[in-house]
């Protein structure tokens, strides 16, 4: 009799784990398209550095944040965390720069909508008890950097050359989220 | 145990003495860490159960005295991060009488790594310091009180939050978009509690009675993050009298994609009104004055039926908030609840392609695909197949993932048709495509019958087979028991004049009548002539002896058979 409960349960898991995997793959796909689009929106905001005369700067993203070594449930989180530290960024005072106000538009609806769906899956990983993800320190280093932009941005008065510079991190970031996105896939 | 200072001034000399020794001995020492008991003064116990305690932006230590009361005994603190390498003193925390302490305006970030300790002092001597940490406040911090505001209308009450550490809390600088609220609401004094979730700062609860006093209490969370939270404050208030001759909110909006357009849909009871419709941007919701952000939704100003269509193209692709409100002449309603519309939802999803193909008598492979390479795009589609036999009615529908698959069991030799549509899926709503094109495809035939055809087959060569041999053998036979007189067909070969052919040779029967007397060549071309154009009539003029033998040529229908000429012409030889 416990042996045949063992196997049923050995069982649920294997369905379950296969129903949501599969579901993973879809979402891999829509963050994917998702992700390339934001690139491109960021990449059409016009700025380069030519008149700049600051050098470039290391906000020295955390190190330990190697794609490789996550988890699927890791990745999707570090994912949501930096698209919305992006879009933080991005509600900061930009008017130096002459941005057009469209793509920004854009480039919030299109941040804005893949969180959204990030988050209806990530709300099955918050109900899960071992869930400790305020105690992580890839959270804190991922915060702390982003923080630190943050602090650049305000000690330079927002200007077009220190949001020129900022810019070139998060399409940098971009190539991150890229590998993340991946990983959800992988188990 | 404190040490008694204060002492006891005078007495004996030698008490005096004593007492000078041990003071020269406090001083010499400098300010003891650890007192020796040997010395024979009290020691100075540090203080106990110590914590640090962070709700939002304040930070609290606290502990328990380690000695007796009644001495006066203060208490003072240090802290460290990794990056320094000396103690500093805590900010808010020397010299405190009682058992906590304030250190808010500690200034170090919220990510840092800290070390604090703490110890009891009085005056000459202190305890050994307790540590504590190291630790990141922004790890151990707790979520305080939001702020809750609320507004009445008569049947609604609109509840405005304020994140707990206020808008410019340092603590939750990095993660104040990602508050989450539970608001607990309830008719007073003791009505049914009710709680909802919102990730908005601005809810509107509707569907009240009015004049009546309700009570609401908030909890905030952060998104993902398990910490202890604080609830706000109870608040009250009463809703208003109903407006007479109100107009009530249209209800029940709702968006769906048709063709180049949504249709953007509601329900209201009262006849003779107008409906004006608008939009917001979704990630505006969250932002403290997002009211000022509201848009005319196009072709959806003063309509007079329920419903309202505008272009795809008027919204990018994203998610968006609809609202709805009725007018009658300068009177309008409130607005409806605000329905959240997210375009991909709605979005045309263009029907995919099937291709079938016959592999054997049970089986078709079918292929789906979509029809061009961005149809799809950021999904991952699932296909609806539908078959069934072209003879019947009867459907076997097919949910498949792959796009090339096998479909088993199937008849041999039977037409089948299929149609497909895509269906899309995501965490959040589902959508499909229309069916495309139907595609036939017959099933190859089967084993059976094919062994049927070719036992036919067979069955029908070994006849004509068999027939040709009884042919063979009937010639044969005759060719030894009934030899012909027909000349073999070969001579036609050597002998090409006809008249030659005439006298030479004789194939045809019953020529006893017809036998004569060559007397010259002429003549026989002559007859010749005249029984060809003749049916069969002999006119040869002939001497029947009595011995011309009635040489039948029964082999005259053998498939050696010659041309007819020879066989009709008269023959010229007869016996």
């Amino acid at each position: 009799m416990a042996n045949g409960s063992i196997v049923q349960m050995a069982l649920l898991l294997c369905f379950s784990t296969t129903a949501l995997s599969m579901s993973y793959d879809v979402l891999q796909f829509q963050q994917r398209g998702s992700i390339s689009a934001c690139w491109t929106l960021i990449k059409q905001l016009n700025g380069t550095g030519h008149s700049c005369l600051q050098n470039t700067i290391d906000f020295k993203f955390p190190q330990e944040i190697q794609p490789q070594k996550f988890q699927k449930k890791e990745a999707m989180l570090v994912i949501h965390e930096m698209l919305q530290q992006i879009f933080d960024l991005f509600t900061r005072n930009f008017s130096s720069t002459g941005w057009n106000e469209t793509i920004i538009e854009k480039l919030f609806g299109e941040l804005n909508w893949q969180m959204d769906h990030l988050e209806a899956a990530l709300v099955e990983i918050e109900k899960e008890d071992t869930f400790t993800w305020e105690k992580s320190t890839t959270r804190q280093l991922l915060q702390d950097y982003y923080s630190r932009i943050g602090k650049y941005l305000e000690t330079k008065l927002y200007s077009r050359c220190a949001w020129i510079e900022v810019r070139r991190h998060i399409l940098k970031n971009f190539s991150v989220l890229d590998k993340l996105i991946d990983l959800i896939f992988k188990n | 145990m404190a040490l008694d200072l204060t002492g006891r001034i005078g007495g004996g000399p030698r008490r005096m003495t004593a007492l000078l020794g041990v003071t020269t001995l406090v001083l010499v020492a400098g300010p003891p860490r650890v007192l020796s008991a040997a010395a024979g003064g009290t020691h100075l116990k540090p203080p106990h159960d110590v914590e640090v305690s962070i709700t939002d932006d304040t930070f609290t230590l606290q502990w328990a005295s380690g000695s007796d009361p009644g001495g006066i005994v203060t208490f003072s603190a240090d802290y460290q991060t990794l990056e320094m390498s000396n103690w500093m003193k805590l900010p808010g925390c020397q010299y405190v009488a009682g058992t906590s302490c304030d250190f808010s305006s500690i200034n170090v970030s919220v990510y840092d790594t800290v070390k604090l300790r703490v110890r009891a002092e009085d005056g000459s001597s202190a305890s050994p310091w307790h540590e504590l940490g190291p630790f990141v406040p922004q790890q151990e911090a707790r979520i305080g009180p939001p702020e809750v505001r609320l507004e009445a209308e008569d049947k609604a009450i609109r509840i405005s939050i304020s994140p707990p550490g206020g808008k410019n809390s340092l603590m939750w600088a990095m993660d104040r978009s990602r508050f989450r609220y539970t608001v607990v609401s309830w008719e007073s004094p003791s009505g049914e509690r009710k709680s909802i979730e919102t990730r908005y700062p601005s809810y509107l609860m509707s569907g009240l009675s009015p004049e009546t006093t309700y009570c609401v209490q908030v909890k905030a969370k952060l998104f993902l993050q398990r910490r202890p939270a604080a609830e706000s404050p109870v608040r009250c208030v009463s809703t208003t009298a109903e407006e007479a001759d109100g107009l009530p909110p249209p209800e029940n909006v709702r968006v769906v994609g048709r063709g180049p357009v949504y249709v953007l849909q509601w329900s209201h009871a009262r006849e003779n009104v107008t409906f004006q419709a608008q939009w917001l941007y979704a990630f505006l919701r969250k932002n403290e004055n997002y009211e000022a952000h509201w848009a005319q939704v196009p072709n959806c100003q003063q309509v007079r039926a329920a419903r309202c269509a505008f272009p795809r193209s008027a919204f990018w692709k994203g998610i968006y908030f609809l609202r709805v409100r009725a007018a009658r002449g300068n009177r309008t309603s409130a607005w409806s609840q605000e329905t959240e519309f997210d375009t991909e939802s709605q979005a045309l999803v263009p029907p995919p392609v099937a291709v079938l193909k016959a592999i054997n008598s049970s089986s078709l492979r079918i292929y789906v695909g979509a029809q061009n390479k961005s149809a799809y795009q950021g999904y991952l589609p699932t296909y609806e197949v539908v078959l069934w036999e072209n003879a019947s009615s009867v459907e076997r529908t097919i949910v498949e993932k792959r796009v090339d698959f096998t479909v088993p069991n199937l008849k041999a030799l039977t037409l089948y048709c299929v149609k497909a549509r895509a269906l899309l899926q995501t965490w959040k709503w589902n959508s499909s495509s229309e069916f495309g094109h139907t595609v036939c495809e017959r099933t190859r035939p089967g084993d059976s019958s094919s062994a049927r055809l070719v036992a036919v087959a067979s069955a029908v060569l070994a006849a004509a087979f068999a027939l040709c041999a009884l042919q063979g053998l009937r010639k044969l036979v005759g060719y030894v028991c009934f030899p012909s007189r027909a000349p073999p067909p070969t001579i036609d070969q050597y002998i090409s004049e006809q008249s030659l052919k005439n006298i030479l040779l004789s194939t045809s029967e019953e020529q006893t009548e017809k036998c004569f007397i060559i007397e010259n060549v002429d003549t026989v071309a002559e007859i010749e002539e005249t029984s060809r154009t003749g049916e069969g009539h002999k006119t040869y003029n002939s001497q029947t002896s009595e011995d011309s033998g009635n040489y039948s040529n029964e082999d005259e229908n053998s498939s050696g058979q010659e041309s007819g000429d020879l066989g009709q012409e008269g023959s010229v030889w007869r016996e």
